[in-house]
């Protein structure tokens, strides 16, 4: 008898806890990461886009709006990252708790320091984001940055549990600082060197590790790469001696192939988020596999 | 006195910061105006498309064209849709708004520009944050009843609609002044349900004026109230990469058709019937890699029409019985096999096509077939271009003598789609 009352006692918590957890949904795998980390038990989170599809260009398939409908809270990447996909999906969602401006909407590009912000912007310089380089999670000190934020709104939207998200941020950033130096060690044999990348997609990484980039194999954001841009890169590694071209795993990699090829340049295939190759699975993961890939 | 003395200094302090600041704190924006309102601009865009035309057939048989009992042709000329001429063709300008209004509207609005004229396609107001999933639209807009009817021209993946829906709601389609409901339900997989109330002003099928004949035997009066009503379920779910859609929809509404009959002078006919059309849509959109997108799309329509018409001669007005049923379908395959090539093929059939009148049934022709297969070349998410090959057996004329014939013709065009500014992107 006292185990069967037990048993339903033991139901009826799960079940409150259950009830009780926020809803979130996040754009990028990354962040549901991060959210996850923050958030534990207490938070459901799902993330829309894959890790390892085009950021910019997802498809917004209609099951996205069924989890906009029933979410809390909507962290989105920002600076334009999703301004391709995610605006009408939101629109549709028909829940007015989480539209921009709202308690419920967490826009993270705007608690981060943005680089590369150009002064003009005109689509003659292609897919430009006006308001900076939106791949600011590739930067080892923008993840407290933005565990942080997140911490924040939960207590905001949560406050009963504030005291645990604040404990789960303050030991996720202790573990962070750890890695963060490991990656510091192995990447530092590496500073100076000269870098190609196929998007300007590790900017962030690039400028943290103290690396240098001399050229993109796109001729302008999001325009596939041309013969006569392909034949001057090629003259810059081969002038400058560039050893690695970085390339995302989402785009065409025949032109960097090619280069590698004919330069003997390095051509490193690295994740840009959780979930674009099998080895990023979580955050720390994804920062571990870029390094690994990079020092090896 | 030591206190004053650090008061002093704190105040001093104060100042010259304060100074300072004022030294080197330059605006970052100097605007000609302490009123300007730069940054309430609402996201504007125009879109363009024109299009080169090559066809079997001359411009003046072209213009005579229709499908009876489905589609009938303009009369002056006027209303000849897209890509109708051999040669260059200037198909529209289309010049969008939009902008949040305040915490609780958006508003939406899209001018149709043509070379001589302009009007507005769409203009009206949606809420943000109506509770319990609700949204609610008002204004003049594309229905969504169904699936392409709610998408503006360029997004269509063939230069024209499908001819089940041009036969069925027009050239412009299902776009009417009203209000809109839908609800999304909370639930795993997606389902909307949505209501609309229309004004019920549609060309092919659904009308409200009144008509007399002159001596005033028959006087059907006009409606005044909104007469049409759509109702539609949509609801999606994902198996892997593929995203299915399916959608059930249905319009019903009055129809009134007025050819001549209210003149005094020759023969004339009239129609006061109700319709309903009934819609199924389903479309899979396979994602198997992040460049690849195949998509496979397809809707069926109903249509039925049921009233009396009236015939009017120098004798007599003669009432009968109407009865009309059609149905067709469109179904189309497009794949994105690389970053700026889109290839795709479409089957348009009108199937039904049974007009009773009096109980008699008419000898129209049915199963009438078109076939487009299309590539696309977009540099950019701002210019496309593509190229369309199109067969189409649906087309009647009359011949002098007035027999009708049927005449397929080929066409070949070259459509380029350009667009600028701040345009919101699309769904699903």
């Amino acid at each position: 008898m006292k185990k069967i009352f037990m048993f339903i006692t033991f139901l009826l918590t799960l079940a409150s806890i259950t009830y009780s957890q926020l809803n979130v949904v996040t754009t990028y795998p990354y962040i549901a990461d991060i959210v996850q980390r923050v958030g534990k038990e207490k938070v459901q989170v799902t993330a829309l886009a894959r890790g390892d599809y085009n950021p910019h260009v997802i498809v917004p398939k209609p099951s996205y709006i069924a989890k906009l409908r029933k979410a809390d809270l909507l962290i989105i990447n920002g600076a334009q990252l999703e301004i391709g996909w995610l605006p009408p999906i939101l629109k549709q969602a028909n829940n007015g708790t989480i539209q921009p401006g709202e308690k419920g909407f967490l826009d993270l590009a705007s608690r981060v320091h943005l680089i590369e912000v150009p002064k003009n912007v005109s689509r003659e310089m292609g897919d430009v984001h006006p308001e900076g380089n939106p791949h600011f999670c590739l930067s080892p000190d923008n993840i407290p940055v933005i565990a942080t934020a997140i911490a924040q709104k939960l207590s905001e939207l949560d406050p009963a549990n504030a005291s645990a998200y604040e404990a789960n941020k303050t030991a996720f950033l202790k573990l962070w600082e750890q890695k963060a130096s490991q990656w510091q060690k192995a990447m530092e044999p590496l500073k100076g060197t000269k870098v190609i990348e196929y998007h300007k997609i590790f900017d962030y990484f690039i400028q943290h590790f103290g690396l240098s980039l001399a050229g993109t194999v796109e001729p302008l954001p999001g325009i596939p790469p041309t013969t006569k841009h392909v034949a001057e890169v090629e003259q810059t590694i081969t002038r400058d001696r560039i050893r690695f071209i970085l390339q995302d795993v989402y785009n065409p990699k025949d032109a960097s192939q090619y280069l590698a090829q004919r330069t003997g340049a390095k051509l490193l295939v690295l994740p840009h988020d959780v979930g674009a190759v099998k080895e990023a699975a979580d955050i720390i993961a994804l920062f571990d596999e870029i390094v690994r890939r990079i020092t090896q | 006195m030591k206190k004053i003395k650090s008061l002093l200094i704190v105040f001093i302090s104060i100042i010259t910061s304060a100074y300072g600041q004022d030294q080197t704190a330059e605006p970052q924006f100097q605007t000609s105006s302490p009123f300007n309102q730069a940054k309430f601009v609402p996201d504007i865009s125009f879109i363009t498309d024109f299009s080169f035309v090559s066809r079997d057939i001359d411009n003046e048989l072209y213009s005579q064209l229709h499908i009876p009992g489905f589609m009938h042709h303009s009369e002056n000329g006027e209303h000849e849709g897209f890509n109708s001429k051999k040669g260059f063709n200037l198909n529209y300008g289309e010049l969008t708004l939009y902008s949040i209004v305040d915490p609780y509207f958006d508003l939406f609005a899209v001018l149709h520009v043509a070379q001589e004229h302009a009007g507005l396609e769409e203009v009206y107001f949606t809420t943000r944050k109506l509770p319990y999933g609700f949204q609610l639209k008002a204004g003049k807009f594309l229905s969504s009843f169904g699936r392409i009817n709610e998408q503006h021209a360029h997004y269509l993946d063939f230069a024209e609609r499908p001819l089940v829906l041009t036969s069925f709601f027009g050239d412009e389609g299902l776009n009417e002044l009203g209000v809109r409901l839908t609800w999304i339900a909370p639930t795993d997989f997606y389902l909307m349900l949505g209501a609309e109330v229309l004004t019920g002003e549609n060309e092919a099928s659904f009308g409200k004026a009144g008509f007399a004949d002159p001596s005033g035997i028959v006087n059907i009066h006009a409606i005044e109230n909104p007469s049409l009503i759509v109702g539609y379920a949509k609801s999606s779910f994902d198996i892997r990469e593929a995203a299915i859609l399916i959608g059930a929809s249905v319009a019903q509404g009055t129809t009134r058709r007025d050819e001549n009959f209210s003149s005094s002078d020759g023969n004339g006919e009239a129609l006061d019937a109700s319709t309903t059309i009934f819609g199924a849509d389903l479309t899979v959109k396979y994602t198997p890699d992040a460049i690849r997108i195949l998509t496979f799309q397809s809707e069926y329509l109903y249509r039925t029409t049921n009233g009396h018409s009236y015939l009017r001669d120098t004798l007599a007005v003669t009432k009968s019985s109407f009865d009309q049923n059609q149905s067709g379908f469109y179904a189309q395959l497009v794949a994105k096999t690389g970053l700026r090539w889109r290839l795709g093929l479409r089957y348009d059939l009108l199937q039904l096509n049974d007009i009773k009148s009096g109980g008699v049934l008419g000898a129209l022709p049915k199963n009438l077939p078109r076939y487009s297969a299309m590539l696309e070349y977009s540099p950019t998410e701002f210019s496309r271009f593509r190229l369309q090959l199109t067969h189409d057996k649906t087309k009647y004329f009359h011949t002098d003598d007035g027999i009708l014939h049927n005449k397929p013709y080929t066409e070949i065009l070259l459509q380029c789609t350009i667009g600028i500014g701040a345009h919101g992107a699309h769904s699903f």
